[in-house]
């Protein structure tokens, strides 16, 4: 009896001595959490065989089980940017010209571009991104649970999408619209109209809003058509090539891109209408209700385009800032009066994004101009050439 | 451990030894000449020729339609050429490309070492089959020159020259002098064949056999030669000009990291035949198997990965909690294996097991913060505690355990320590390792853990206990009801939102995680096919030789029900990692998403898809084939379908 009595009592001695380690345990953490930065994310623990471990350091909030939307709202998403030291940017990752992966791995494109100009606007340095390739399907709930500070990767604004909880648009970077393409063989011109595809096999990738515009377009020319969708537009555009499509329709930059690298020598190629049957401006996505995180995003692509009209070129931005042709450049480039620093910035942080990524035409010409894509004449032209692309004083 | 025995007792089997030593050579069949075979097998009657004519033309057709388009020069494979390092490590950076090579040479090593350990029961290919064998190849090789459609002309700017009835061909007498070096090679080899064949003058000596592994060798060195001579490996894109072999770092080249991966095999090849003369003993194999186990984490989080430790916080906290619970554990462990403890000492291990449990429930509602691993180990120690009383003892026995619950102590935070340091391996985007690399790791990761859990659930759902086969049944047919496209998408997108708040998992994680619970599953049912083969007499014999239950199923039920299971076993494991294709479906960019969407998507190669599906066809097939050539070989070992 007092054997058993006496293993007992050893027992629990050692299940006392248990619970003291994890109270210490505890307290361990909270301490470390403290000092710790914000902790080497799941991120970089990818593969975690076990989900426990995927955990760096177990969250000390003991309180607040916030919702994860509301907790992205609560912070300043400008200052989380800055004490992290890098931007995490969604991005397509397999978006020709727009964000492309090259052989090496790494992300190169128009929004890829923009992603790198944010960053070097909020840290100094274009390459403290972190990219996240995301799909079609993906991509909004990224913006809304915070996976992804600010996504770049084509996505049109529309009022539905603006409108949906956790989500605001920054200004268009580059203004898209659907269009069609045929062969010229078939009769088909660059001033061809939708009236003109009565009875066309007209083809198309599945499950985007481009089936919709081109059945809604034909509708109201009131033109028969044969709409054939295929899984995505590689497959579309092989059929084409085969004959298979009379006519395929998507987006006009993918169009081109198209017409530039896939165009067989026997045939000839040519996109119609010329005006777009819809329109898609693309351009940054980012959370809702964080406008000091909105106005730096906005204002870094603002002032690629300001830079644009000045002048103000990677090469020369340097000399510019030195003698800055007027006061809004200098404004601009961090001279005097400058007002970067009201919106939480470094006061040369613009200079910085020119220096580093470029004004919106070496942008735009770097990427999209090698597919076939020019500004000249479209709506991506800046605003003194008859285009769109405008920015507000800088002031 | 489980799973290496029948290997041991195949080894000592006479079954074996007999094959081994060759004693018995099955009875020569007399060979009948060509034209005599040809007549009795394909034109034996009227409807038979018939059927070989139109079936051999389908052959042919199908041959010829596969070699225009491989051979098109509308072909783009330059496309996979200068994409290869995407299409097998995605973005691991080039600096530290030689982690990579580090793998395939650990990798390489260990095979060399199993191979030259392994009791060799095949006798590989006779000499007569392998000079037929490349007689035939030859002649193989020079149908496809004549069957190929003549190369298309082209224009100065290296375009495909056209007319109006499409493209301009050179004429067939053209086309066969320009392929002289298709008809060199296909010479080359015949020639080859015919001079074994010669050398080998007289049946009997034609009937030597070359051993498997030596004809691996040779013909491995034959390829890895070549790209010495014709520049096979990595190309660039630079300047708009393709550029073989850019050269920027030895380890991104291909000829020199790939000869001293063949060195590598060769050398460790050499030495485990050197120490199975030497007589190394089951020990040595116990540990080589180890090695295999331990490898994918290894080689995982500490070389791929290159944790960036954190020293302070190393020693403050995570040696301390090491020690700490092996300590705490080691003391329990000795309680309960005191024999004196009796009922008591389930009491505390249940009371443990408790404990561990609401350390996680508590989790859910953030009552106290933890770290995870301290949840876990606490797990560790409660299920040691439960199990603890199969291993009381003498003083020794229990020294012994405690041993044990050191190292596993030591492991366990070694591991957790590394996974929770940040990688300092810089890639552009989050996942460090992509492309093929993310395929093997999912599907090294997956079979390494679905293995023990599968067994589980079949000892489960076999088991007298109610609850336990009540639980497993239920899993194993929920699992096995769901598709796995499903189960992947339910764990990557649902998984979190039931995480305890601030724990979040990757992607990657979670997808491995949904994958093993699967084929975990059909690993199950597998596994329960073999335990139901095992007899009631085998039961009943350990039951009157006084083994406890775990004694029982470790020794006598698993090594005979998983040596007959082995067939579907194999078929399982090579479903899972074709499977991992779909990741891609996941967002996860494996082999088969950088062909299908992203190579396409690159500027110099826009639209260019089919080049890379058919790589990545091959890719896949290569390994799974070579997996079920192992398995064959495994089969033949053990004597599975001989008994």
């Amino acid at each position: 009896m007092t054997k058993s009595k006496s293993v007992l009592w050893r027992a629990l001695a050692v299940l006392f001595c248990m619970s003291l380690i994890a109270a210490a345990c505890g307290d361990d953490d909270d301490d470390s959490e403290a000092t710790q930065e914000p902790a080497p994310v799941t991120t970089e623990a990818a593969a975690e065989a076990e989900p426990a471990e995927a955990e760096p350091a177990e969250t000390t909030t003991t309180a607040a089980a916030a919702d994860v939307i509301e907790d992205t709202q609560d912070g300043d998403l400008l200052q989380t940017v800055i004490d992290r030291g890098r931007l995490n940017c969604g991005v397509s990752g397999s978006a020709v010209a727009f964000s492309e992966t090259d052989p090496e791995g790494g992300l190169k494109g128009f929004d890829v571009d923009y992603c790198r100009a944010v960053a070097a606007a909020i840290l100094g340095d274009a390459d403290a991104v972190e990219f996240t390739s995301l799909t079609a399907a993906e991509r909004f709930t990224a913006v809304q649970t915070g996976a992804v500070d600010v996504l770049i990767r084509n996505t049109t604004w529309t009022q539905g999408r603006d409108s949906e909880v956790g989500m605001d648009f920054g200004p268009t970077t580059y203004y898209d619209g659907q269009q069609l393409m045929a062969r010229s063989s078939q009769g088909f011109s660059s001033s061809s109209q939708i009236r003109d595809i009565d009875g066309a096999v007209v083809c198309t990738n599945s499950g985007t809003t481009t089936e919709q515009n081109i059945a809604d377009a034909a509708d109201a020319a009131g033109v028969d058509i044969t709409l054939n969708t295929f899984q995505d537009f590689d497959i579309v555009t092989t059929n084409f090539i085969n004959g298979a499509c009379d006519i395929v329709t998507t987006d006009g930059s993918g169009l081109v891109g198209r017409k530039a690298k896939q165009q067989p020598d026997d045939q000839e190629w040519v996109i119609f209408p010329p005006t777009p049957i819809s329109k898609e401006p693309l351009g940054p996505t980012y959370a809702q209700n964080q406008s000091r995180f909105a106005d730096v995003v906005n204002w870094t692509v603002y002032a690629t385009i300001i830079a644009d009209e000045k002048g103000i070129t990677q090469a020369n931005a340097n000399e510019m800032a030195a003698n800055p042709p007027d006061a809004e450049a200098e404004r601009l480039l961090g001279g005097e009066g400058e007002l970067q620093t009201a919106m939480g910035l470094a006061p040369d942080a613009f200079w910085q994004v020119i220096g580093q990524v470029g004004n919106y035409d070496e942008i735009y010409s770097r990427h999209l101009n090698p597919v076939g894509l020019s500004r000249e004449g479209s709506a991506n032209a800046g605003w003194l050439d008859g285009g769109l692309i405008y920015a507000p004083p800088a002031r | 451990m489980a799973e290496m025995r029948p290997v041991d007792i195949a080894a000592a089997s006479p079954a074996s030894q007999t094959a081994e030593e060759a004693v018995s050579l099955p009875p020569e069949q007399p060979s009948t000449p060509p034209r005599e075979w040809i007549r009795q097998n394909l034109f034996s009657t009227p409807f038979n020729s018939a059927l070989t004519v139109v079936f051999g033309l389908l052959v042919l057709l199908t041959a010829r339609g596969l070699l225009n388009f491989t051979f098109s020069e509308e072909r783009e494979w330059d496309a996979v050429r200068t994409n290869l390092r995407l299409l097998f490590t995605h973005a691991y950076p080039e600096e530290q490309y030689v982690r990579i090579w580090v793998c395939v040479g650990t990798i390489a090593v260990l095979a060399g070492l199993s191979v030259g350990l392994a009791a060799t029961t095949a006798r590989g290919v006779s000499v007569k089959r392998l000079s037929s064998g490349l007689m035939a190849l030859g002649a193989v090789v020079a149908l496809g020159v004549v069957l190929r459609e003549p190369s298309a002309l082209s224009n100065a700017d290296g375009s495909v020259r056209r007319n109006d009835s499409g493209v301009i061909r050179e004429s067939f007498a053209e086309a066969m002098v320009d392929r002289w070096g298709w008809w060199l090679a296909a010479a080359l080899l015949a020639t080859a064949g015919a001079a074994l064949w010669f050398r080998f003058g007289d049946e009997r000596r034609r009937s030597t056999f070359v051993p498997s592994v030596e004809l691996f060798m040779g013909v491995t060195a034959i390829v890895v030669l070549s790209a010495w001579v014709y520049p096979w490996g990595h190309y660039a894109f630079t300047d708009g000009e393709f550029i073989a072999e850019p050269g920027r770092t030895v380890a991104m080249s291909t000829k020199l990291p790939w000869t001293v991966m063949w060195l590598l095999l060769a050398v460790a090849l050499a030495a485990g035949r050197r120490l199975r003369q030497a007589g190394a003993g089951s020990n040595f194999t116990l540990a080589l198997n180890l090695c295999w186990l331990a490898c994918p984490f290894v080689l995982y989080w500490v070389v791929l990965r290159d944790p960036d430790l954190d020293w302070d916080r190393v020693l403050s906290v995570d040696i301390p909690l090491g020690v700490l619970f092996a300590a705490g554990g080691a003391a329990v462990l000795w309680l309960l294996t005191d024999q004196r403890i009796g009922e008591l000492g389930r009491i505390i291990a249940a009371l443990l097991l408790g404990l561990a449990a609401f350390n996680w429930v508590a989790a859910f509602w953030g009552w106290y913060p933890m770290l995870q691993k301290v949840r876990l180990s606490f797990l560790l120690v409660a299920l040691a505690a439960l199990l603890a009383h199969n291993f009381a003892g003498d003083r020794s026995k229990r020294l012994r355990l405690l041993t044990v619950w050191a190292v596993v102590m030591a492991v366990f935070h070694y591991m957790a320590t590394l996974m929770n340091s940040p990688s300092s391996v810089e890639t552009p985007t989050e996942a460090f390792v992509g492309g093929f690399g993310v395929t093997l790791v999912v599907a090294a990761f997956t079979l390494l853990l679905s293995f023990p859990l599968g067994v589980m659930l079949a000892l489960a759902r076999t088991s007298k206990l109610p609850i336990f086969r009540v639980m497993s049944t239920s899993f194993i047919e929920v699992i096995r009801g769901v598709p796995l496209i499903t189960v992947l998408i339910f764990f990557t997108i649902i998984l979190n939102l039931f995480l305890p708040d601030g724990m979040e998992i990757s992607v990657l994680a979670s997808a491995v995680l949904g994958y093993t619970l699967f084929s975990a599953a059909y690993l199950a049912e597998n596994v329960r096919g073999g335990l139901q083969s095992i007899r009631r007499g085998q039961f009943e014999a350990s039951d009157a030789v006084g083994l406890t239950a775990l004694q029982r199923t470790i020794f006598i039920v698993l090594p005979q029900s998983l040596r007959v299971s082995i067939p579907p076993l194999v078929g399982q494991a090579i479903a899972t990692f074709k499977e991992t294709s779909l990741l891609a479906v996941i967002g996860l960019f494996d082999v088969l998403r950088m062909a299908n969407n992203v190579i396409p998507a690159q500027t110099e190669f826009l639209g260019v898809k089919r080049e890379g599906l058919l790589f990545v066809c091959g890719v896949y097939w290569i390994f799974a084939y070579s997996m079920s050539k192992r398995s064959q070989r495994l089969e033949k070992q053990l004597g599975v379908g001989e008994r």
